[in-house]
């Protein structure tokens, strides 16, 4: 598992100025340490799609948010990520939870169905992610960053197991 | 009742610098009365996203006014936003959101929004912790009350019980020859930015 405090250190080498989600268990240390950072406010919304709606808002008003939600929450915000952060062509990070990753019957199939649908419904929906698991993991927020910027859109990082 | 329109040339009269975000049903009435810079229309966005849009811009820029035209079947389908705007350590002082609210989904035909006879947008905006929540059907009251609600710290709510009237789904594929509809929404959205970066 991943370092709480080695992501949040690398989401302040980027400089953001809020986070906005719904926490679950694997990002619940991440959003303590968060809201520790005096220059970082969190938004905790209803409901996830709000969050893409929020962010592309406070990008529009000079801000640099990051997302951070749960494999299931990205599923139900299909519409709103279509209609905003993409066809408004927002450069932002957004951290998935990938619930049910470990979990796998005796034939290597996943138990959980949200562990399943994630990885397909992102390249579905073109959305270039890496995965995070380790601190050895850490530069895919790098990555995503890079990725962001260049391309005016969002990217992923997949955050596996509970951050610590 | 209101009328729409008319509801509209009030809040024109209103504005001098304040973003405005319009969408679904308001977004052709707008543009047929306002083209300034920070006019924006959610249109070819989602659906129920333009409170929660308009929020972000308003946390960003505290010093900037941000209207919302927002619609009941919109704001219907993102109520949770009004929970999120009061659950805010520092609920945005310059948002001011109108709902315009006739019961139906008017650009698709004025098919019912689901509520019953007890819906109350009102008892809804007060519940999520809103302090400055007003109701209008009245245009005269209205034009008397909307100077001192335009300038009061919000975040404000205000309903606006409006007649069901026949807008055409707004789009921005060349049907219709308003500024903020002739481009693509991401245009839009980053000549907001821009603006909002030069003031």
């Amino acid at each position: 598992m991943a370092s709480a405090q080695k992501i949040v250190d690398a989401l302040k080498k980027h400089n953001i100025t809020h986070a906005v989600g719904v926490p679950d268990n694997g990002s619940a240390r991440i959003y303590e340490l968060l809201r520790e950072e005096p220059k970082i406010e969190v938004i905790t919304v209803t409901r996830e799609g709000e969050a893409f709606a929020i962010a592309a808002g406070l990008y529009v008003g000079g801000k640099k948010p990051v997302i951070i939600i749960q494999n299931t929450g990205f599923l139900e915000s299909g519409d709103a990520i279509r209609g905003t952060v993409i066809n408004m062509q927002v450069p932002v990070v957004v951290f998935i939870g990938y619930r049910g990753y470990h979990n796998r019957d005796a034939d290597g199939k996943w138990v959980d169905s949200v562990a399943a649908f994630l990885e397909p419904t992102l390249k579905a929906w073109d959305l270039p992610y890496h995965k995070l698991e380790t601190d050895a993991d850490i530069d895919s927020i790098d990555w995503a960053y890079g990725k962001s910027a260049e391309t005016s859109l969002p990217a992923a990082v997949l955050l596996i197991g509970h951050a610590k | 009742m209101l009328i729409k329109e008319e509801c509209l040339q009030l809040i024109a009269s209103q504005r001098t610098d304040e973003i405005v975000i319009a969408t679904m049903g308001m977004s052709v009435p707008w543009a047929k009365i306002s083209t300034h810079p920070l006019d924006y229309a959610s249109v070819g966005s989602a659906m129920g996203h333009a409170a929660d849009f308009a929020l972000g811009i308003a946390l960003a820029k505290p010093d900037k006014k941000v209207v919302v035209l927002n619609g009941d079947g919109s704001m219907l389908m993102c109520l949770g936003t009004l929970a999120t705007i009061t659950s805010l350590a520092k609920p945005p002082a310059n948002y001011l959101l109108f709902v315009c609210d006739n019961g139906t989904y008017e650009v698709t035909g004025n098919q019912p929004v689901p509520r019953n006879a007890d819906f109350s947008w009102v008892t809804i905006a007060k519940g999520t912790g809103f302090e400055q929540v007003y109701e209008f059907d009245d245009i005269d009251i209205l034009e008397t009350d909307l100077p001192k609600i335009w300038n009061e710290p919000g975040p404000v709510f205000v309903n606006l019980r409006i007649a069901q009237a026949h807008e055409p789904p707004p789009d921005r594929w060349g049907g219709f020859p308003y500024p903020y509809l002739q481009e693509s929404l991401a245009t839009s959205t980053h000549k907001l930015r821009k603006a909002l970066e030069e003031q």
